[in-house]
């Protein structure tokens, strides 16, 4: 069997995804030795554009990305994406709690100087709403996180060239946390979106005593009422809650707005 | 008992640490709380905690846990060597009766091979609770002391500590560090000391342990359950956390040469959903507060039940981790009590372990597969083929029909599948669906393939009991795979059965499986048979009946009284055929059934087949319908 042909793009994103593959290092040679990269702006020059793998990092923002990803879509033959922008529009969804328009003045008319990059003839305000890339085009696999755990990264490309089904947990990250002994954040004091959040990330962010913000997105079957419940206990108000559970993940507050307005 | 200065325990610890043989691990402080960690220096000892985030459970059920390591170019599957002995410094008393507890689970029957391996060289230095924690209730469950289950139990007097020696392996442990016997009243001191724990650790507990059983099954349909149900985060803390819950899961995984890899154990709980999720898509306890009264039930009823000890220690970790709180068991039995009355029984259940770890031994590796060929490989609809094996061994299986055995595809996993045909042949065979990793793995293969396999597991037909009697099968979709193998084992043996009557349906024409042995059956005049399908169309030329099983079931003639009804398929026909042959006149104590979980280790220990207290790949999958009516998880 020939090697697989992977190619990387990124979209709007930071990056880091690709830079959580890079930084594999020593393990990334095996890894590059089970597939063809033919494409990888961020650790090699050349560039093809054929490929039977695409690895998509980044949300979909402008029209000019909804034309790229669909070329994409119709080259590959298996679509994957790295990331929490990808996976559920990122960080930058937050941005479509407001228009384009407020947007714009909010962050570029209060500064000085800032309004001659906005006028009408620039063409990225035309933008629509900040997507995740399943929903523009048909998605393949999704490996969540912000950024993405390399290891994870490294276990599907297997069970992919496998042809196994993806080693992406549907348990919450309390139960990597609990399995590495970690104080619960909650005993510290702080709140925690880790009983509701989709493990893989071997608890990363609780293990060095950080709270787990949701970048990996819901479980499956997520006890919201609950995990409500218990974020009021701790003392957060309706607010804070909401913006505790949409860091990462304002898409699910979205669809659930959407689903509301279609009743 | 010895006794021993303070700074001459420090001097024996330091020096255990620096003999390499065993690792040396201990309590320690991590930031306000503490674990069990290795130790660099007797000064880390933090004999005064009150109790470690995690049970020692991780020392002999570590967290992940490699089982087998695999090289598929070479066909091999051996087992992983076992880490380095360890010797584990202040386990508190309740934790030593959790140990003893997995150690009569892990050692009984099937005895897990690698846990004995593993337990056989780790030293337990029990240590007695200066500090009782905000959640244990040991001193209601009896368990705030333990008269065995450690190497060595030491209890701070003060200046010095009171060593009372368990084992011989503690006593040559101890060796010359310690000369000195304790007087008659440094033995009683460490006595009262101990003695004096239970009072400080009760809580409130108003329901005894002895009375956990009565009260939990009084209580199945308890609104309760639902009450603390919908405030569970589902995170699944509470059985991680627990010195007795010792579910796991298995997975392959294959490194980056994709050739070599290993299978791994990791802890599992019985609260998340994927616990009881099975390749078809079926998800036995849906509910989350089905999945929460089955982590008490099993602690307070089936165990006890199956092993004579109530599978909580009272060490109130589950407690302490649960945000919501909803996990305690204290507050939970007490709300059970609030409705009933009489519950206050005296008699605690005590603490039952392997006394002697030394007299326990396996017979082989448990989980290590053997190596097995395909023969053949015959497609036998879209979704379903079938599989000729043979033992590279050249030894037949030895197997009853109904039996299963354990597939294993390297690097992808291992699926509990019936075996389809009779006994009494060199290769056996496998009808497979296609639902899952495995099985789609299996689908890829041709004969000349490896595979690994593990078994014959669980219950058979009772092919002797059932000699001379009249024979009723009724078979649903792929419960005919199963139910195959003895339907040819009594057309092998035909004189030694009564009247024998086939009843087969299925989804629609092209499901039906074995069309060359039905025909088969439509000729033979010793034999009843009649087929229907759920639906079909007018093209498919179909000579058999249409509607659900039940339409044909009055068609045949059998005298209800006086045959066996065999019943095989999906959850939701039993409830129905079984119903019907009852109301037809069959006695219950008539009806077998073969029932299907999600079966992973196939013998007794994983814990993800369980229907109530009965663990299916060990005492099923064949039973007689009398003995698992009662169970509520069977046929809901």
């Amino acid at each position: 069997m020939s090697k697989p042909r992977v190619a990387f793009f990124d979209f709007a994103s930071c990056e880091g995804c690709q830079l959580a593959i890079v930084n594999l290092e020593e393990a990334i040679i095996d890894v590059v030795g089970l597939i063809d990269i033919v494409s990888f702006r961020e650790a090699m020059k050349e560039h093809s554009e054929d490929y039977d793998i695409a690895i998509i990092e980044g949300s979909i923002t402008r029209p000019m990305d909804v034309e790229r990803i669909k070329k994409i879509r119709a080259q590959a033959k298996i679509l994957i994406t790295i990331g929490a922008c990808a996976h559920l529009g990122g960080v930058q969804r937050l941005a479509n709690q407001w228009t384009p328009e407020e947007n714009k003045a909010e962050v570029y008319h209060r500064h000085p100087g800032g309004t001659e990059h906005t006028t009408d003839a620039n063409k990225f305000f035309n933008q629509p709403r900040q997507r995740a890339v399943d929903e523009v085009v048909k998605v393949d696999a999704a490996i969540p996180g912000c950024p993405i755990n390399g290891t994870e990264f490294a276990k599907v490309l297997l069970a992919l060239l496998q042809g196994k089904s993806l080693p992406i947990p549907d348990y919450p990250v309390c139960v990597e946390c609990k399995k590495n002994e970690n104080i619960c954040v909650f005993e510290l004091g702080k709140v925690c979106m880790g009983p509701v959040t989709r493990a893989g990330c071997d608890s990363a962010c609780t293990n060095r005593g950080h709270e787990c913000e949701g970048c990996r997105g819901l479980v499956s079957d997520p006890h919201m009422k609950a995990q409500t419940d218990v974020l009021e206990k701790y003392g957060l108000t309706a607010d804070d809650i909401l913006r505790r559970k949409t860091t990462f993940t304002y898409r699910y507050e979205e669809e659930a707005q959407a689903q509301k307005g279609g009743e | 008992m010895k006794i021993l200065s303070k700074s001459g325990f420090a001097a024996f610890v330091n020096a255990l640490i620096q003999d390499t043989s065993r690792d040396v691990e201990g309590v320690k402080a991590k930031g306000p709380k503490f674990v069990f960690g290795p130790l660099d220096s007797a000064s880390e000892l933090r004999l005064d905690y009150d109790v470690t985030i995690l049970p020692p459970k991780k020392y002999v059920l570590p967290q992940y846990e490699n089982m087998m390591k695999f090289d598929i170019a070479q066909g091999k599957m051996v087992m992983t060597e076992q880490p380095k002995g360890k010797i584990i410094i202040g386990v508190h008393p309740y934790d030593i009766a959790a140990i003893m507890q997995m150690d009569k689970f892990y050692l009984d029957t099937h005895v897990d091979d690698g846990y004995l391996a593993r337990r056989k060289n780790i030293l337990i230095i029990g240590s007695n609770i200066q500090n009782v924690s905000e959640k244990g209730f040991y001193g209601a469950m009896g368990t705030s002391t333990v008269d065995s289950g450690y190497d060595l139990f030491i209890t701070d007097l003060g200046d010095s500590y009171a060593i009372d020696i368990g084992t011989e392996a503690g006593g040559q442990l101890l060796g010359a560090a310690c000369q000195r016997d304790a007087t008659p009243e440094e033995a009683q001191k460490a006595k009262s000391i101990n003695d004096g724990v239970a009072e400080r650790s009760r809580r409130d507990l108003r329901v005894k342990p002895s009375s956990w059983h009565d009260i939990l099954k009084k209580s199945f349909d308890s609104p309760v359950w639902k009450e603390q149900a919908d405030k569970c985060l589902v995170c699944n803390s509470c059985t991680l956390v627990c010195p007795t819950c010792f579910c796991y899961d298995v997975t392959d995984e294959i490194s980056l040469d994709m050739n070599t890899g290993l299978r791994k154990r990791t802890w599992d709980g019985c609260m998340l959903r994927d616990f009881t999720s099975i390749g078809s898509g079926e998800v036995f306890r849906e509910n989350v507060e089905d999945r929460y009264r089955h982590r008490f039930n099993r602690k307070g009823m089936y165990l006890p039940d199956g092993f004579g000890f109530v599978a909580c220690v009272g060490c109130g970790r589950c407690a302490t981790q649960c945000v919501p709180d909803i996990a305690d068991p204290v507050n939970l039995f007490n709300k059970l009590a609030a409705g009933t009355t009489a519950l206050l029984a005296e008699k605690q259940l005590a603490p039952v372990g392997v006394s002697d770890l030394g007299a326990a031994s396996g017979k082989g590796p448990l989980f290590v597969p053997m190596p097995a060929t395909m023969k053949r490989v015959d497609k036998l609809t879209e979704d379903e083929t079938l599989f000729e094996i043979g033992l590279d061994n050249g030894q037949p299986m030895n197997y009853q029909p109904g039996q299963f055995v354990e597939v294993s595809v390297m690097g992808i996993g291992e699926a509990p599948i019936s075996i389809s045909s009779a006994p009494g042949r060199d290769t056996f065979q496998l009808v497979v669906r296609n639902v899952g990793d495995v099985t789609n793995a299996l689908h890829a293969m041709k004969a000349g393939d490896k595979v690994g396999i593990r078994g014959p597991f669980g219950t058979g037909f009772d092919t002797e009991g059932l000699k001379g009697k009249n024979l009723l099968f009724i078979g649903g979709g792929l419960g005919i795979v199963p139910m195959r193998s003895f339907i040819n084992y009594v057309l092998d043996h035909r004189d030694d059965y009564g009247q024998v009557t086939i009843l087969y349906g299925c989804k629609d024409p092209d499901a039906l499986l074995f069309k060359d042995e039905i025909e088969e059956w439509d000729r033979r005049d010793d034999i009843q048979h009649m087929r229907t399908v759920d639906t079909c169309v007018e093209e498919e030329n179909w000579d058999g009946e249409v509607g659900v099983i039940t339409t044909i079931m009055p068609l045949v003639t059998f005298d209800p009284a006086n045959t066996i009804g065999v019943v095989v398929g999906p959850p939701i026909m039993y409830r129905f055929v079984n119903k019907s042959l009852l109301s037809m006149g069959m006695p219950e104590e008539n009806i077998i059934v073969s029932l299907e979980r999600r079966m992973k280790c196939g013998v007794g220990k994983c814990g993800h087949c369980q229907i109530n207290g009965i663990y299916v790949c060990k005492e099923g999958p064949v039973f007689n319908y009398k003995d698992v009516k009662q169970h509520p998880e069977a046929f809901e």
